[in-house]
């Protein structure tokens, strides 16, 4: 500014022009020259007033900056300082730009949190929770009854209650969260990993959620079905079917047998054979006897199964102690052989 | 080795269980064995006592828990009622399925000629009679006792 004063000073004395019009000219540019100095002469001379008036107030500031910057230094607030600093080097580490900005966005929420967390009433909560867990080794451990107990207490179920609601709205946040990952760009090979590992260690995919698709039949359904179809292929008393004739394995007089001793084919059974083979049998016939082969083999012509002993007690309405004593070894199976029916399977 | 001295075959079945399930497998061996002319002996120890004890026979339960065939998680057939609970659902089934309850295993077992036993220390340990078992029970004996009269038997333990 000054600079400037000095350099628009020399050429005020211009030699005049020889002519009265350029004369003229002269003098008007003259005019606007001074007019300019003055100006510039103004504002050098405020400046000057602005510094002479500042400089007591800067000085004053100065001092009582000093004064409080040391007394800062003796409460520790400068090495609070440092170690913000430091704290804020760190986060620098740890987070990108891309972070910060992203908090940045996110600041109104978290002073919306700190606001609603140092509410009075809730500092209080948190202040006698505090107190409870400072006299924590004075509590005395507790068991099941122990706790089953204490829910009766009013406060106590209070207590449940809140914690309830909290877990209730973690929860909802929690699928927010989730949800909004799971649709962030970039998470999509995360989750595909997820998933691999997860048919790996066996956990149970929601496919039907991720598909779209509902199973044609609820798998209790088929559960159910099969069980059934079990049942109605074994039968009562598990018995097996045993139906058509078996292979022959040797002939004797012009009737076929089986390789377990058995007739082959029940339809070629006479009463005549029965006798011949209840006397390999051992087994002396008598009406009783000649009675229960005859219900055995309509039994086997209604059913297609050789029957049982549980069997043949039921529709001979005999005991178990009356076979086994009319037929000494092996009752079912002697009396299938006699009646030139299949030996008879199941359990019972 | 397996057989008498008439030549029969013989099995020596002991019973040392006392749940549902794990009753019918000596039952159901006993009664195959006397279908297919085996001799049959049962010895009845220690827990396998409720099976043949009047007053526990129609209230055998299924226990699960540690069970990893069971159709339950171990932490839920914990709960109380869940062994009865189970017990009743196996009865269901096997009545679906015409089999003998056990009290008629054991009435079909004696008729066939099965031998049944009780074991004399488990009924002391247990503090029971011979009062206090089924009728189809034919003695109280040792378990020496139970090897000589099975002598020559095959022995399967369940």
């Amino acid at each position: 500014m000054t600079t400037d004063t000095h350099k628009a000073t020399p050429h005020v004395p211009e030699p005049p022009r020889p002519h009265d019009h350029s004369l003229a000219a002269l003098h008007a540019r003259l005019d606007g020259l001074s007019a300019d100095v003055h100006y510039l002469v103004e504002r050098q001379r405020k400046t000057e007033e602005l510094l002479e008036d500042m400089t007591p107030i800067l000085k004053a500031m100065m001092a009582s900056a000093t004064g409080r910057l040391s007394a800062f230094e003796k409460k520790g607030y400068f090495e609070l300082g440092r170690e913000l600093v430091a704290v804020g080097e760190r986060v620098a580490e740890g987070f990108t730009p891309d972070d910060v900005r992203q908090l940045g966005g996110a600041i109104v929420d978290i002073l919306e949190t700190v606001r609603e967390l140092t509410q009075p009433e809730v500092l209080k909560v948190a202040a006698e929770g505090a107190a409870v867990l400072q006299n924590a080794q004075e509590a005395q451990p507790i068991g099941l009854v122990g706790m089953v107990r204490a829910t009766g207490d009013h406060d106590v179920q209070k207590g449940m209650s809140v914690m309830v609601e909290v877990v209730r709205h973690l929860g909802r946040a929690a699928t927010a969260v989730r949800d909004k990952r799971a649709s962030a760009p970039g998470r999509r090979a995360m989750s595909e990993k997820k998933a691999r590992l997860d048919a790996i260690t066996g956990k149970r995919a929601p496919q039907a959620k991720v598909l779209g698709v509902e199973r044609a039949i609820p798998l209790t359904h088929v559960r159910s079905a099969a069980k059934k179809i079990e049942v109605a292929a074994t039968g009562p008393g598990c018995a097996v079917p045993t139906t058509g004739p078996a292979a022959v394995a040797t002939v004797l007089d012009g009737v076929g047998f089986g390789a377990d001793g058995h007739l082959a084919d029940a339809s070629t059974w006479t009463r005549a054979l029965g006798a011949k083979l209840a006397a390999i049998q051992g087994v002396e016939m008598n009406d009783a006897h000649w009675k229960l082969v005859e219900l055995a083999r309509a039994d086997f012509e209604a059913t297609k199964v050789s029957p049982n002993i549980r069997r043949l007690t039921q529709i001979g309405g005999v005991s178990t102690k009356d076979i086994y004593a009319m037929f000494p070894k092996a009752p079912a199976r002697a009396l299938a052989k006699i009646a030139g029916l299949p030996k008879p399977a199941g359990c019972l | 080795m397996s057989s008498s001295a008439n030549g029969s075959r013989r099995v020596a079945i002991i019973a040392s269980h006392g749940g549902l399930d794990e009753a019918y497998p000596a039952l159901i061996l006993a009664n195959a064995a006397r279908q297919s002319g085996i001799d049959a002996f049962v010895f009845f120890t220690f827990w396998g006592l409720d099976v043949i004890t009047e007053s526990k026979i129609d209230h055998l339960h299924v226990n699960m828990v540690g069970n990893p065939a069971a159709p339950v998680p171990t932490m839920l057939a914990g709960l109380p009622g869940m062994e009865s609970l189970a017990g009743k659902m196996m009865m269901k089934q096997m009545q679906e399925l015409e089999l003998p309850t056990v009290r008629e295993m054991l009435q079909i077992l004696d008729e066939s000629g099965a031998e049944l036993y009780a074991c004399e220390l488990a009924m002391k340990m247990f503090k029971r009679e011979k009062k206090d078992l089924v009728s189809q029970v034919k003695d109280v004996i040792t378990a020496g006792d139970f090897y000589d009269l099975s002598d020559g038997a095959q022995i399967i333990f369940t």
